[in-house]
């Protein structure tokens, strides 16, 4: 266990740096630097090279990349072209509104997701479970936009019960408008709580085809038994990674529910620093995105050996 | 019903059972006709081949059985029909009533649930313990099927035991209710031949102890004649022989059985000089294809008549409780199969071919506790623990050993598959590299190699003429016209039609396939062929005619073999010299009569005396290994075997390693042992 | 260490002959895929589904029964009528139209997208997977590094350095779906690798590459095929979000996310601007994964162990 978590640990260090290299090596390959962002396009070349020897411009990309990530990891993220502000403050209340909306969907969609999955597996191929299966079909296939769309025409524009758009006074918190996060939430969970299922249903049927469970199944036991001693611990197993995964998934979702309900999180304001070009926002976005990634794989995997008695007992 | 009636009336009666699949890709007739009875306190043996029907008919009588399909006959349990019992009245039965053992026991137990709970809720279930009694009545199962520390061994996850111990697990929770009836489905098909014999003892022991009717189902003859008291013989779905075991192994009353019986290489016969084994010819009789008014066995049979193919013979009383489905079933002689293949033993010394000094592999490194730094954890496996050994012109060299005993690393590390780690490969005096793909073409010519699964040594997507074509154009360096000719004449040599070339791997039977690539094999001018448990994965009724064809290659172009199985009666049958291998050491080798007649070294002794012989009136043999092969991370003090060896001889084993000592025999008779050649033999008086 | 190979003439007749039975392999696949398709419920509504779709993609401008750039100023914003039946824009453009010459492009560049992701996949992660040993640890490391960033992140990274345009789409598309593919197939790799035809072709002595392309790449189609379709719903799902979020194909192209994206102004008094191709990217999506789940429960039908 104590190897298998040096293992781990030292596979997110290892990730992260390929990450910081692959936010770097992007950003800075943007066509215009900071400099020429500044001046605009009539600069003179004279003024542009003064002003990128002040900001350090004119170093070799390597000794930019670790001075970068050398005052990132001393919670440095530098300064914001387009806000003019340091990064982490126009960050943080973003970051903080953004996280209870990933809450929300993930509280909500991840249980109800693997106790259907689980239903659905146990009575493969009933009505029921062939229902679940192509609502979830049909869930996964929907982009975002498309649902968070739909959602506003029918409950704001037709039914008129909730707001269309998130906006929301600067400096105050989602939670004391919280009819504002119902739409985002509810876009949100659906690929979530369709993909969960259907993956949760998947390892459930390939669990029910193993030998022990034919072996449980000829000891004469009752199916409850069967389905919560037998298969549910087994099929936890791989959901587990798969819920990891899905957090990815999450974050990527952030950025178009944002933008269609003009919610104040980061994925909003990712896509203002990509139009603005503004590369310190948008490294630190990046990063902050890819960490949060990687570390809820190093959770999957945690809990994975924890509950996997191969991995748990050598 | 009374005692008296329950001792009489079979426990089960099985009446013209029969089982088919629908499936996507076609009916499968897999039970197209079975009947037999099961009495209390009997063993009956259900022998046959793969695809015989045998195991689908065990799973008929649990009422279990996948996918769409229709059960006809009936099967009655104490005078119940099973097949129409509803759901809840079948899971009554199971496991309470009737339970069963299963192949794999691996698979078959609940990874992530401790062993002890997997037994206890079994006995909560069916027996309405209390969660205390049943945890007292699992450590009695435990200690009863022979576990050892019985008290603790329910706190052990499946994958933290033996195959061996894990069997037993699965017994114990076969006992657990009392069942009147244990199904046992190849129980010791995936376990080394030494465990195998320690768990058959176990079975043996238990058809004493409980009053249970069995129903043994396996392949292994040599099992069925050690365990069963009654055998019934399935081919292509159908019950075809049936008899008391002495009796049907003494008077054969038919030609399928009497086929079965001479295609079995026995271990080592004293009394008979000469090793000899038969093939059948041909290809079963196919579960999809229809049921026809004929003997099905008729196409393969030598003894078939007009009758056979005109009318299925029902089965016929041959007195002594023997039945048989043969017309002819008066006519079957013993001497049935005379088409033997003689084996001539090897005489000449043969120039050596191929050396080996020191050959080492370990696998993995050394892993440090915390990745990088820390202290040394976990060791490399050292599969292959510094082997010498001489391969000669024109002789097979056998290698026996249980699995991890390093065979198969042997194996790749000679042809260059995995790289060895040390030691020196000479090929006629010229040095091997450790990389197949850093040999030159002479040499990667000289040593060919013929695998264990035929299915995955011929590439599915392929045609079969793939392989064959590119070993000629490859090795034999000849162009696309003459290799093509060449071609067409080694697929007649395995004695397959030359209009197989076109056809991909999967439209051939595994026997076909394996002759495929036997054909691979002879396509250049190889001295050596490795054969890494080339028929294990065979039907008895194929293994001969691959021995056969390699037999063949030998005496007609002087070819060495390098032969791995793990059944010694395989190996006994085509060595010339044998070698024996124990986790990861040459304990013993020389010339095969010189090691097996009489056994020189207890791990040899012990492997011998745990082969299953095809004979129900075989001195019962006594010698057994207990626990499983060690793990091969530890480096060994004294002598490797010291730790299941059942001739130890004291501290001396487990501190000094064992001297070599040549055998009265043959110089090159070398045995790696502190017992004396006759000590040993005074031991064994 | 395994000795490098340099490519020889011969070797080279193999990778061709490889790509020959490569179009040999698709022409199979998919005359299997209708078969296949056809024998369940999913297929059997899927397979129309795509089949319009595709109609659409490559004939959708000539059946349109307008340009769809042709602006209809006296027509801005109506509702749909006999003479548009979808509806027209705040242009006056018709929808329908538009609809349907946007399909062309949104399946073509996600089709173009998924397929390099598909070959760049293949050759790294086979590569990778057969190489083994550190050169595989380092790709792989790499891989997963490009795989922290979700999917969109990572492409609106890539097209905001590359600019805009369609060729930039698809090989954005392409770099973001090269990871999770080239694990795949690596896993694919490493297991067929140990197979016994793989272990004899080394002892014959055949080259890596032949062994690669020749000997393991016809054993991965089925691999693939599944791969192509599940990264196809993905990148439709991929590109027509970049188009929504304003970094796909530019206006006035009639591209379905940015459509949608520019209907949000009026979606109180015409939603119909964004519901026609809300539904015509719900319905691709739907058809593909209603035909790639078919055809996979096809597949596997043999009926293992239910419980009578």
């Amino acid at each position: 266990m104590v190897r298998f978590l040096a293992v781990r640990l030292s596979l997110i260090i290892l990730t992260l740096l390929v990450v910081s290299v692959i936010i770097f090596m992007v950003t800075e390959v943007l066509p215009g630097d900071a400099a020429q962002q500044q001046l605009g396009q009539s600069a003179t070349p004279e003024s542009l090279a003064a002003l990128r020897a002040s900001m350090g411009l004119d170093r070799p990309a390597y000794v930019r990349y670790f001075d970068w990530i050398g005052s990132a990891l001393q919670g440095d993220l530098g300064e914001s072209l387009k806000y003019k502000k340091p990064v982490a403050e126009v960050i943080g209340p973003r970051l903080y509104n953004s996280v209870i909306l990933l809450i929300f969907a993930f509280v909500i969609s991840v249980p109800t997701a693997v106790i259907t999955g689980v239903w659905a597996g146990v009575r493969r191929n009933s009505f029921g479970d062939q229902f679940v299966s192509i609502m979830s079909l049909v869930g996964i296939s929907l982009p975002e936009f498309v649902t968070g769309i739909l959602f506003i025409v029918i409950f704001a524009s037709w039914l008129d019960w909730l707001p269309s758009s998130s906006i929301l006074l600067p400096g105050t918190s989602p939670l004391t408008r919280p009819s504002i996060l119902v739409l985002p939430t509810l876009t949100m969970t659906g690929v979530l709580f369709a993909y969960i299922m259907r993956m949760t249903r998947a390892n459930v049927i390939d669990v029910m085809e193993t030998d022990y469970v034919r072996t449980a199944i000829l000891k004469g036991l009752p199916m409850r038994r069967i389905i919560f001693r037998h298969i549910i611990p087994n099929a936890m197993l791989p959901t587990i990674s798969v819920i990891a995964v899905n957090i990815g998934w999450m974050l990527g979702g952030l950025i178009i529910v944002e933008n269609v309900f003009a919610y104040p999180g980061i994925g909003s304001l990712l896509l203002v620093a990509i139009v603005s070009r503004d590369v310190p926002m948008l490294q630190a976005l990046s990063l902050i995105i890819a960490m949060t990634y990687a570390v809820s794989n190093l959770f999957a995997d945690l809990s994975y050996g924890l509950l996997n008695p191969r991995i748990r007992i050598s | 019903m009374n005692e008296k009636q329950q001792g009489i009336a079979p426990l089960v009666q099985v009446d013209q059972l029969a089982v088919t699949f629908y499936t996507p890709t076609g009916v499968v007739h897999a039970v197209r006709d079975a009947s037999f009875e099961i009495m209390r306190g009997q063993v009956l043996g259900l022998v046959g081949e793969s695809g015989c029907g045998k195991s689908t008919a065990a799973f008929a009588i649990m009422g279990y059985l996948p996918g769409i399909h229709r059960v006809e006959g009936h099967i009655s349990f104490e005078g119940r029909d099973i097949t129409e019992m509803s759901a809840s009245e079948v899971r009554e039965l199971r496991g309470n009533r009737i339970a069963m053992v299963y192949q794999d026991p691996a698979t078959s137990l609940n990874p992530s649930m401790r062993v002890g709970p997997q037994v206890e809720e079994s006995l909560q279930t069916n027996l309405n313990l209390s969660s205390q009694q049943a945890h007292e009545r699992t450590v009695r199962l435990f200690e009863s099927v022979g576990l050892a520390d019985p008290a603790n061994i329910g706190r052990r996850y499946p994958h933290e035991l033996s195959g061996g111990m894990q069997q037993r697990i699965v017994i114990a929770l076969a006992l657990a209710c009392d069942p009147d009836l244990l199904i046992m489905d190849e129980p010791t098909t995936g376990l080394d031949v030494t465990t195998e014999a320690t768990i058959l003892d176990l079975v043996v022991d238990l058809k004493r102890r409980v009053r249970a009717g069995i129903l043994f189902v396996s392949h292994n003859l040599g099992v069925i004649a050690r365990v069963a008291d009654r055998v019934a013989v399935m081919y292509a779905g159908q019950v075809i022989e049936q008899a008391p075991v002495r009796e049907l192994f003494k008077n054969t009353h038919h030609p399928y059985t009497a086929g079965l019986l001479s295609c079995v290489p026995r271990p080592i016969s004293e009394d008979e000089v000469t090793t000899k084994l038969i093939s059948i010819p041909g290809v079963v009789y196919e579960a999809s294809r229809d049921d026809i008014d004929a003997c099905l066995f008729a196409s393969r049979c030598p003894m078939v008549q007009d009758q056979c193919q005109e009318e299925a013979p029902e089965m016929f009383n041959a007195g002594n409780e023997h039945e048989s489905g043969c017309f002819f079933w008066n006519d079957v002689q013993k001497g049935l199969w005379e088409k033997e293949i003689p084996r001539e033993e090897i005489d000449h010394e043969g120039s050596l071919v191929l050396t080996a000094e020191n050959l080492r592999k370990f696998y993995g490194r050394w892993q440090r506790k915390y990745l990088f730094f820390g202290p040394r954890v976990k060791p490399p496996v050292r599969a292959l623990v510094d082997a010498d050994f001489d391969v000669r012109s024109g002789r097979t060299l056998g290698v026996v050993g249980e699995s991890g005993s390093g065979k198969t690393t042997m194996a790749r590390t000679v042809a260059g598959l995995t790289p060895r780690n040390r030691g020196e490969l000479k090929l006629r005096g010229e040095d091997l590299a450790p990389e197949v793909e850093e040999r030159n073409r002479q040499q990667r010519d000289a040593l060919r190699m013929v695998f264990q699964n035929p299915t995955a040594s011929l590439n599915p997507q392929l045609p079969i003429s793939h392989t064959i074509l590119r070993s000629l154009r490859k090795l034999a360096g000849l162009n696309r016209k003459e290799s093509r000719e060449r071609a067409a004449e080694l697929l007649q040599a395995v004695g397959l039609d030359p209009a197989y070339l076109g056809r991909l791997p999967g439209e051939l039977s595994g026997g076909e396939q394996q002759r495929v690539a036997l054909a691979g094999a002879f396509a250049g001018n190889a001295e050596i062929i490795i054969a890494d448990e080339a028929v294990s994965s065979l039907d008895v009724s194929v293994q001969a005619q691959v021995l056969d064809l390699l037999g063949k290659h030998q005496r007609e172009e002087g070819t060495s073999y390098i032969f791995i199985s793990h059944d010694l009666g395989v190996v006994r049958y085509v060595s010339d010299d044998i070698m024996v291998l124990y986790a990861g050491h040459v304990a013993e080798s020389g010339p095969a009569d010189s090691v097996l007649k009489p056994p020189m070294h207890p791990y040899t002794e012990a492997l011998l005396s745990a082969a299953p012989v095809p004979d129900p009136d075989a001195k019962p043999t006594t010698i057994r290994l207990p626990g499983a092969v060690p793990t091969l991370l530890e480096r060994f003090q004294g002598c490797f075997f010291a730790g299941r060896c059942p001739r130890k001889l004291g501290p001396i084993c487990d501190q000094t390693p064992p001297p070599e000592r040549v055998g009265p025999d043959s110089h090159d008779h070398v045995i790696y042992c502190h017992i004396t050649v006759e000590e040993l033999k005074a031991m064994q008086q | 260490m395994m000795t490098n190979y340099t490519i020889t003439r011969t070797d080279w007749t193999a990778v061709f002959r490889a790509g020959g039975s490569g179009i040999v392999a698709i022409v199979r696949t998919v005359r299997n895929i209708f078969t296949l398709a056809l024998r369940t419920p999913a297929g059997r509504i899927g397979l129309p589904i795509v089949l319009i779709h595709l109609i659409l993609a490559l004939l959708g401008t000539w059946l349109a029964p307008y340009d769809a750039l042709e602006h209809h100023l006296e027509h801005q914003l109506e509702a749909p009528s006999w003479q548009f039946l979808m509806g027209t824009d705040v242009f006056g453009r018709d929808i329908l139209s538009r609809v349907m010459s946007g399909a062309g492009s949104i399946i073509g560049i996600s089709a173009a997208g998924a397929l390099l992701g598909i070959a760049l996949g293949t050759i790294v992660g086979m590569g990778s997977g057969y190489k083994g040993g550190k050169t595989d640890e380092v790709v792989m490391r790499i891989m997963d590094g490009v795989m922290s960033f979700p999917s969109l992140l990572m492409a609106l990274l890539v097209l905001t350095s590359l600019g805009k345009s369609a060729v930039y789409i698809i090989l954005t598309i392409g770099v973001v779906f090269m990871p999770p593919i080239s694990r795949v197939m690596r896993s694919t790799t490493l297991a067929l690798k140990t197979q016994e035809f793989v272990q004899s072709a080394r002892m014959r002595g055949e080259p890596v590459p032949y062994i690669i392309f020749r000997e393991i790449l016809p054993n991965t189609w089925s691999v693939l095929a599944v791969e192509l379709s599940v990264r196809l719903s993905y990148a439709i799902l991929l590109a027509s979000s970049l188009g929504f979020l304003g970094l796909g194909v530019q206006p006035p192209s009639p591209d379905w996310g940015l459509m949608i994206s520019e209907s949000r102004r009026y979606l109180v008094a015409a939603p119909w601007v964004a519901l026609a191709p809300a539904f015509a990217v719900a319905t691709l999506i739907i058809g593909v994964n209603l035909l790639t789940d078919g055809v996979r429960q096809a597949r596997r039908l043999p009926l293992k162990g239910t419980h009578p």
